[in-house]
């Protein structure tokens, strides 16, 4: 009987995201925002270990006043109710601000069972914040979970590394950051996208939590954003033979030191 | 005036999208080619609640309104306008027994056509110019006990699949206002269903003609009263040209989404195609019309859920569709050039669904009749 609590991010969904030509900026004004994609797999995760288990799973998050755009989209896929976190400083927040900031939440919510979050977030994907809410908290933190099973207290985690998996098992309470091959996450039903809008959700502030203003000082800080965009050479090759041709790439994929 | 969709409505049309992703991208192909009817993904349409999505909650419905219906059809149509054709034909039977249907007839039919056990079809249209003209005319000859239907219904939709029929017939030859709707179950003595028709396409959504050889109907079969026919068929057709012109949209989105990556990818003259002008007035002028006709459709909508009249809007919609619809993939055929004109690509499928959506069930003129009506 689990008690479970999810972490998850709303970000901006990529499709929409230009990038600028003529300076490679990202032109965000006209994308949408979606659950983080690794954080689907971490809430179909806690629904799905809560319907095979009974317990309960939560959900939370920390992001600017738009966070509040995902909690009718989050409690569609699963968990009973959502706490939220919405302030301006998640907009420059980095892993260590974000895990300052779930693990006092947690602090404040819990005790759970297991904590899940995806591995990393669809924009960023850092990384950093399963394994630093597990460290601020005390807990142990499994990553790269693909697979997870509960027998008790005890929670077997399959972890996928480079050219193997590995087996780990911990007693909860743990924090487990989970992969997109863990699952396949629902599509919400009508009726569950409904009944979303009568589930709680609880606002959390920021001055509740007790942070000192240093917890909310990003360590790492984003000068800039740029996208990629290939350039062509616009290289043509026009000898009559065809070795020579051949020759002249060669030549050219070797001077770029690709060949 | 707000266009936006509510954030259930905006779940509710994720939702759609996800599943067309899912369930419809894989197989829309095949559909096309085959005509194969998707069993498996009526059955994942009704899981998902799309099958009573619009209709109220003591239905069995999860009553999320007309604007979250019209954004599903939208959004299925954009991966398989077939398919939005076999959730729409569905809803026009569902919706009749709603609406009309006894409380018995609601019991009997409709938990098995929201979990998509039983397939509904919707048999209108005869041969003939109008239902009981025509050699073939389907007439409910009534006698003692029962109603008799000796006829041909035309063009039915889902009709192969189909368990349940919403059949109209007249009950007077002389007197075409004595058109009266029946519910006939597909496996009744002397009802028979003739070969699929093969068609330009929404392939997937079977079209046959049913026969009716003096099939014996009880007089529960009447669905809502007699010489009721009439003030059914223009509901239910009238909210059915809302959800075809959703799938319009839905198409043309599509095209237009396709011919916009395209012309990012093909590089003519050094240079993407999508930078030049004449290929950008083409892609502009498509995106334009399909937004317009978004607009329009989601007014439209809102005023079926408001409970306002809604006929001579929903005409007004339609007939900018009969003329830009097919405009819209010419259009964006013209931006793939020759990949446009290739099966390997999806906008052949799209021309062909397009040309159903704009021409079937409500014509391309039928509608300036209705807008007239209500302006004159």
């Amino acid at each position: 009987m689990p008690r479970c609590l999810v972490c998850y991010k709303w970000t901006l969904d990529e499709k929409d995201i230009k990038i600028k030509p003529d300076d490679l900026s990202l032109d965000t004004a006209r994308a949408k925002g979606k659950i983080s994609d690794f954080d689907r797999n971490a809430i179909e995760e806690a629904a799905s270990l809560v319907e095979r288990h009974g317990g309960v799973a939560h959900a939370l998050t920390y992001g600017t006043p738009a966070v509040k755009q995902s909690l009718k989209d989050a409690l569609s896929r699963g968990p009973e109710s959502v706490y939220w976190i919405a302030d301006n400083s998640a907009e420059t927040a980095d892993g260590f601000v974000t895990a300052n900031v779930l693990a006092a939440a947690i602090r404040k919510l819990g005790p759970y069972d297991l904590i899940l979050c995806g591995e990393g977030s669809s924009d960023l994907f850092n990384q950093q914040t399963a394994v630093r809410i597990a460290t601020l908290l005390g807990l142990p933190c499994i990553s790269f979970v693909q697979k997870i099973t509960i027998e008790g207290d005890t929670i077997k985690a399959t972890r996928k590394l480079a050219d193997t998996t590995e087996v780990a098992t911990v007693k909860g309470p743990a924090v487990l950051s989970v992969l997109g091959t863990i699952n396949h996450p629902r599509i919400p039903s009508l009726k569950q996208v409904l009944a979303a809008a009568k589930k709680p959700n609880q606002e959390i502030k920021i001055p509740e939590l007790g942070l000192a203003p240093e917890c909310l000082q990003p360590r790492a800080v984003r000068k800039s954003v740029r996208g990629f965009a290939a350039k062509r050479k616009k290289i043509t090759y026009k000898e009559t033979s065809a070795a020579a041709n051949v020759a002249n790439l060669a030549g050219s994929l070797a001077a770029e030191g690709l060949c | 005036m707000n266009f936006q969709l509510t954030e259930e409505q905006q779940l509710i049309e994720q939702s759609a999208r996800e599943f067309a992703k899912e369930y419809l991208d894989p197989i829309v192909v095949r559909l096309d080619q085959m005509g194969e009817f998707p069993r498996e993904v009526v059955k994942e349409l009704a899981n998902h609640d799309f099958l009573g999505l619009q209709l109220s909650a003591e239905a069995g419905g999860a009553g999320a309104g007309f604007v979250a219906y019209v954004a599903v059809i939208e959004a299925l149509s954009r991966s398989c306008a077939a398919v939005a054709s076999i959730v729409n034909n569905q809803a026009m039977v569902s919706y009749s027994i709603e609406a009309w249907g006894s409380d018995a007839q609601k019991k009997q039919y409709l938990p098995k056509l929201l979990d998509g056990e039983l397939i509904g079809a919707f048999a209108l249209y005869e041969h003939g110019p109008a239902p009981g003209i025509g050699p073939d005319a389907l007439i409910a000859t009534k006698r003692e006990n029962c109603y008799v239907l000796k006829g041909v219904k035309a063009y039915v939709r889902n009709a192969a699949e189909a368990g349940v029929f919403v059949v109209f017939a007249v009950t007077d030859a002389q007197d075409p206002k004595s058109l009266t709707a029946f519910l006939v179950n597909a496996n009744t003595g002397g009802l028979k269903v003739r070969e699929k028709q093969s068609t330009m396409g929404l392939r997937g959504c079977s079209v046959a003609d049913v026969v009716f050889e003096d099939v014996a109907l009880p007089g529960s079969a009447v669905l809502g009263t007699v010489k009721a026919g009439s003030e059914i068929t223009g509901r239910v057709l009238a909210l059915a040209s809302v959800a075809e012109a959703a799938q319009t949209v839905g198409i043309g989105q599509a095209a237009v989404e396709h011919a916009a990556a395209y012309s990012k990818q093909r590089v003519q003259f050094g240079r993407p195609v999508g930078t030049f002008q004449a290929v950008q007035t083409l892609l502009a002028e498509t995106a334009t019309d399909c937004h317009l006709a978004r607009l329009g459709l989601r007014h439209v909508a809102q005023l079926v859920e408001d409970g306002k009249p809604f006929e001579a809007e929903a005409a007004m919609v339609k007939s900018f569709l009969a003329r830009v619809g097919s405009k819209m993939l010419i259009d964006t055929c013209q931006v793939e050039g020759g990949m446009g004109f290739s099966e390997a690509m999806p906008l052949p499928r799209l021309y062909r669904d397009i040309a159903g959506t704009t021409l079937l069930d409500t014509p391309a003129d039928f509608p300036d009749y209705a807008i007239a009506a209500a302006i004159v």
